[in-house]
């Protein structure tokens, strides 16, 4: 009798454990795949030289992915999903406003570059003596 | 009772009225939506992200529409996300077209670049060329004049010597007026002036010196002893001198290069007192001028 109530219970328990599982996979499934393209786009910004470029998005982006990351080892579905979503598109601002800043940058000295290269050109056309 | 009934229909007409209210009133205020709303007119007001990053706005703009549906729904929890999404997909936008215009500005540029600095190789090549050019002249330039210098002076040199060879053939000595050639008494017959067939040799070399030194002029001056009247020596010495005159004509000289001047008996060589030096005193000197046509200066002095 004991012995049977006992197995009881575990059959229960497996029941349970089974319909629990059932209950938490129809809800929100853990978002693996968009933590890990977060993931990329994170270190896609850090070689396109968000650090020093754009060292706040790039930190943003990062605290972002470490919560989704962290939700998501605590089974946490919805928060996991969201934080990944805004760690992604945070990174990819990161990675285009380092981007951005290189880009201005090099326009300004190639700006700067044609400014010499137009005034010694009409220098040389002048006749010098 | 009533009472009851009444205020029992007037709690729920409550209830229902601001139930109501909440579904008709305005949306509360949301700040990530507002964000959103603001970031997304920013990006869209900026014509680099038409040009550059339409589809990054586009995107933006789908996550404001999502955020806008569900505040109007009431649907708080479903706002924050999206909007949040809206406003960094249209800072994305924005930096994305920033780079991409910056970029596009400094390739277009490039080009521009690249004509200049060709116009400028192709102006150092002819700088060079004409540098190159010009020293070349200026070597060779010089060699011609060196060539010409040293041709000059092998010229003058040789001019030198075959006049020194001349004049040794003449006879003429250097004096301050000039070359003088001194034709002797025994040329001509005594008292006369005319000139004896002794004298052609003499001439001959004489004529053909002037011929070949025609800018050289001559002057024929007569001269004779202290024997007889001052009128009588000063006119047979002229006529001497115009005798020379018209041989050295008579040889092809121009009259206008020769001059002539009787003396008579002064600027004596030698002593009248003895028969020897007075034949030394009856003589025709002849004077050959400068090369560069100079006319030659009358005697003067002893």
């Amino acid at each position: 009798m004991l012995r049977d109530s006992s197995r009881l219970t575990k059959g229960m328990a497996v029941i349970a454990a089974i319909f629990a599982g059932l209950a938490a996979c129809a809800s929100t499934p853990i978002p693996n795949d968009k933590i890990a393209v977060a993931k990329v786009a994170v270190q896609r910004a850090e070689q396109a030289g968000a650090p020093e470029l754009a060292p706040v998005e790039l930190a943003t982006a990062r605290d972002k992915l470490a919560r989704a990351e962290k939700a998501a080892v605590d089974r946490q579905a919805e928060p996991a999903n969201m934080f990944a979503e805004q760690a992604n598109v945070d990174a990819e601002l990161a990675e285009a406003t380092a981007r951005e800043q290189r880009s201005h940058k090099a326009a300004m000295e190639f700006d700067a570059s044609m400014q010499a290269l137009r005034s010694e050109s009409l220098r040389a056309t002048q006749p010098t003596q | 009772m009533n009472t009851n009934l009444f205020n029992g229909i007037g709690l729920t007409g409550m209830g229902l009225a601001l139930a109501l209210s909440a579904c008709v009133s305005t949306p509360q205020p949301n700040a990530a939506l507002e964000n959103a709303r603001i970031a997304v007119q920013t990006a869209e007001a900026d014509p680099n992200v038409a040009k550059y990053a339409a589809l990054d706005l586009e995107t933006a703009k789908n996550d404001l529409a999502a955020a806008e549906d569900a505040q109007m729904h009431h649907h708080d929890a479903a706002v924050d996300q999206p909007a949040y999404l809206a406003a960094q997909n249209a800072r994305l936008a924005q930096a994305r077209a920033s780079a991409k215009a910056d970029d596009a500005r400094v390739a277009a540029g490039q080009t521009e670049r690249d004509q200049i600095m060709l116009a400028a190789r192709t102006r150092e090549v002819q700088n060079a060329k004409m540098a190159a050019n010009a020293a070349k002249m200026e070597t060779n330039a010089a060699m011609a004049a060196t060539t010409e210098a040293l041709g000059q002076r092998d010229q003058a040199a040789e001019e030198a010597a075959r006049l020194q060879a001349e004049v040794d053939a003449l006879k003429a000595k250097p004096t301050p007026r000039g070359l003088v050639m001194t034709l002797g008494d025994v040329l001509f017959d005594t008292g006369k002036a005319m000139l004896n067939p002794g004298a052609a040799r003499k001439l001959d070399q004489l004529a053909q010196f002037l011929n070949e030194h025609p800018d050289r002029r001559v002057q024929i001056d007569g001269f004779t002893d202290s024997v007889g009247t001052d009128s009588y020596n000063e006119d047979l010495s002229r006529r001497r001198a115009d005798a020379v005159k018209a041989a050295l004509t008579m040889r092809g000289i121009d009259a206008s290069r020769i001059g002539t001047q009787g003396y008579g008996k002064a600027y004596p060589v030698a002593d009248n007192n003895d028969s020897g030096g007075r034949q030394l005193n009856r003589r025709v000197e002849v004077v050959i001028g400068e090369d560069n046509g100079s006319a030659i200066s009358p005697r003067s002095g002893s």
